[in-house]
């Protein structure tokens, strides 16, 4: 499923991430395939904001729909 | 794949944007991903003398200080090295040059910040790393193994509290034995190979990552992005494995989030909190900075101390006619006393000394009228110097102090980027992502100040759009002020038809930009630091720096503003505009004729437009419709210089051009509907 579809409170596992520079950055930060991450908010139109490893990150719905994650 | 190794060209090392540096001096670089508390180590490192400058082409800020012998740098907060943004090439180049890298880590985010730590490892730098909010980490039940991390990376680690100064005393040990760390084995090999080719082997890593601009510095071509993803991925796993030897966590990877951090990005509580913020900022900026403590400054300290003395010590040899209204609590001449000096007030005392006693305590204005035009350009009511100097320092520089300030708060707490993600779906409408908001809010402070923070935006198109919605639709706080007046006098009616029709203009304009524009708005991806209380030492050097900065950048555009609207005065062409506007004033938006006056003032100050519509007499349907027009029309000359000096000046006089007809058109249109 995509992230994009995940509501808040849900915890899911990362199964593919975009490709590109935006890919890169994901793996810096540690948002790699495999990483667990859960759904802090979901803002309607939908904006997320998602927790892993101790960080909170917010990404815009078009990112959002663009991985996919299993549910957990 | 491209090999970078074979294809070499005879090559140059290009060190075009360096910041200037001293040879012979060691260059220390902290570097360090955003909010770790780089700025907290640098101040405390530095001392007095900080150098604070835009890297060369950007708007990225370096600050530079000398400690001991050493020339330390602080670089923007990056979460690894690449060229990603203005902000990792910059940090790029000062890394690249530096002789040791000071690491900041942040110990409740190892995972996310090591990458970093890594990858200058890597490029065989001389690193020394400082595991920074052991407060914060201990809070949260992280538990770090300090010894263990300086084995497994192969560099000293000193563990920190820099906010409390704990730990930083390490620090000057730390800089000595800094030293290569163990670097990742795969890639080893193939930097040796690539050496030949490039200076060093920071920038043979970059290649291998697929740098681009550092490719391109050498004459090669860079190695794809499909083996840089592979290198990410084994560093990634590198600092996954060190990880897990080094840290102890009794909850696993729980965060501890603030209530209020939470409550403002939730769709039903953070639009509330929002207003409860935007309404604090009005209290703070809008009353407290826009009207009790300008009205002091301008008016006290700029206009009848400044001003009027350097108006009188012109007078004092030039032939001069001085007028003194007085005038009432309510601001209206009572009375008026002229005073001719056809030499110069020197030449006559006694004529000076009762012009300056007419007052005899009463509220009062003087108007220096001088007979050579060069005086009056200079010196007159809208004289390019006297003007300037009060609004500049008196009226401009208490409000972008205090929107600086404000924001600089709303900065360090953490909130902006929670706003930013609150937003980001109502600004993506208009083609914009939620990191525009910050630009958006600055507008109703001063537009010129809000355009030039437009750089932070991803792409040009991004910048396209929020200036061209800056400059058009967003009344600057020095007009709100007059707007508000006016529309308090026009009732509740003319206010709503004003805010409505300004608001669905903008919404209008942003929509269908949004969708001619090529491209397509950048993504929102954006970090939401824990919230915290700022401290008051960062806050204030932000708020210096960016207001010096400000000033810096715009004030040579308002003098040269007011020396346009000066000349046209003084030549005559300012009446001749007018006598031009006239047909457009009088049929087309139905308003009296010194309406035109007030639309070309509007250039110089946008305050001076809308406060020339006050003695006209109009009533509240032709108040709306001056009011859409002076709001749609012009900035001030001296966002319209910002603006063409951002966006160039093609798009920028498209810009402009548009927003007069749009102006003119829509105020039109509402006029003869309304009227
Ligand atoms: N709790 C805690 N906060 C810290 C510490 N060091 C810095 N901070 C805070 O973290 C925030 C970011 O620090 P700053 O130096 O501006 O980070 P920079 O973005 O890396 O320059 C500021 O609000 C600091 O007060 C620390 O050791 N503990
Ligand atoms: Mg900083």
């Amino acid at each position: 499923m995509q992230l994009a579809t995940m509501v808040k409170g849900m915890r899911g596992r990362i199964e593919r991430l975009p490709a590109g520079e935006i890919r890169s950055h994901f793996i810096r930060i540690g948002l790699v395939e495999g990483a667990i991450v859960s759904c802090m908010e979901k803002l309607p139109g939908g904006t997320i904001v998602l927790e892993f490893s101790r960080q909170e990150v917010a990404l815009s719905g078009d990112l959002a729909r663009s991985i996919e994650i299993s549910q957990l | 794949m491209s090999d970078p190794t074979i294809q070499h060209k005879p090559h140059k090392h290009l060190r075009t944007n360096a910041l200037p540096t001293d040879p012979l001096k060691t260059r220390i670089v902290l570097v360090g991903n955003p909010n770790v508390g780089k700025s907290v180590v640098f101040n405390y490192l530095s001392g007095l003398y900080v150098d604070v400058s835009n890297f060369p082409g950007t708007t990225v800020e370096v600050s530079k200080a000398s400690y001991l012998h050493y020339e330390l740098f602080d670089t923007p907060g990056i979460y690894g090295v690449s060229s990603f943004n203005d902000e990792e090439r910059v940090a790029r180049d000062i890394i690249l040059n530096g002789d040791i890298i000071l690491n900041i880590v942040d110990a409740v985010h190892l995972e996310r910040d090591l990458f970093l730590t890594q990858q200058l490892i890597d490029m065989g730098k001389r690193v020394g790393l400082i595991v920074n909010m052991l407060d914060e980490a201990k809070r949260q039940k992280v538990a770090i193994d300090l010894e263990r991390l300086e084995e497994e990376l192969g560099i000293p680690v000193v563990g920190t509290i820099a906010v409390k100064k704990k730990g930083l005393e390490g620090i000057h040990e730390l800089v000595v034995r800094a030293s290569e760390g163990n670097q990742s084995r795969g890639l080893h090999a193939e930097l040796h190979a690539m050496l030949a080719t490039v200076g060093s082997q920071g920038e043979a890593v970059l290649l291998l990552e697929g740098d681009a601009i550092i490719a391109e510095r050498h004459g090669v071509t860079a190695a794809d992005v499909s083996r840089r993803e592979e290198i990410y991925i084994d560093r990634r796993n590198r600092v996954n494995t060190v990880l897990q030897r080094v840290v102890t966590d009794a909850e696993t990877g729980k965060r501890i989030a603030s209530v209020f951090g939470r409550w403002s990005v939730n769709p039903i509580l953070g639009f509330p909190i929002l207003v409860l913020i935007l309404y604090a900022l009005y209290l703070f900026v809008g009353v407290f900075v826009a009207q009790d403590v300008v009205n002091f400054t301008e008016n006290v300290i700029g206009r009848n101390f400044v001003e009027f003395h350097i108006k009188s010590w012109v007078a004092q040899n030039a032939a001069t006619t001085i007028a003194v209204d007085i005038l009432d609590a309510r601001g209206n001449v009572t009375d008026t006393g002229t005073f001719r000096f056809a030499d110069g007030t020197k030449a006559d005392y006694n004529l000076w000394a009762a012009a300056r006693d007419y007052p005899e305590g009463r509220d009062a204005e003087y108007t220096f009228t001088y007979d050579n035009p060069w005086l009056v350009l200079f010196f007159g009511e809208f004289g390019a110097v006297t003007m300037t100097l009060t609004y500049l320092l008196f009226l401009l520089m208490p409000l972008v102090l205090g929107f600086y300030f404000a924001l600089s708060i709303l900065e360090d707490s953490g909130y902006l980027p929670r706003l930013a993600t609150l937003v980001d779906r109502l600004l993506r409408y208009i083609g914009l992502n939620g990191r525009a908001v910050i630009p958006l809010i600055l507008g109703f402070g001063c537009v010129t100040m809000a355009t030039i923070t437009t750089r932070l935006l991803g792409s040009q198109r991004e910048k396209t759009i929020a200036t061209t919605i800056l400059q058009l639709a967003i009344p600057c706080s020095a007009q709100l002020g007059v707007i508000a007046a006016l529309l308090a006098t026009a009732g509740i009616t003319a206010t709503v038809i004003y805010s409505g029709v300004i608001f669905s203009f903008l919404v209008l304009v942003g929509t269908v930009m949004n969708h001619s524009l090529p491209g397509e708005t950048s993504p929102l991806l954006i970090d939401l630091p824990r919230m915290r209380l700022p401290q008051v030492d960062n806050v204030v050097k932000k708020t210096l720096y960016k207001t010096w900065f400000f000033m810096k950048e715009a004030s040579p555009w308002f003098f040269i503003g007011a020396l346009t609207v000066g000349v046209l005065q003084v030549t005559g062409a300012l009446v001749w505009i007018m006598d031009a506007m006239e047909p457009l004033v009088v049929q087309w938006l139905q308003l009296p004729r010194e309406a035109a006056t007030a639309f070309v003032m509007g250039l110089v100050r946008r305050d001076f437009g809308a406060a020339g519509l006050y003695h006209l007499g109009l009533d509240p349907y032709q108040t709306v419709a001056a009011l859409v027009t002076i709001t749609l029309f012009v900035p001030c000359v001296a966002s319209l210089m910002v603006m063409l000096k951002e966006r160039g000046v093609r798009e920028g006089m498209i810009i402009w051009v548009g927003s007069l007809v749009l102006a003119l058109t829509i105020g039109g249109v509402v006029s003869q509907i309304l009227i």
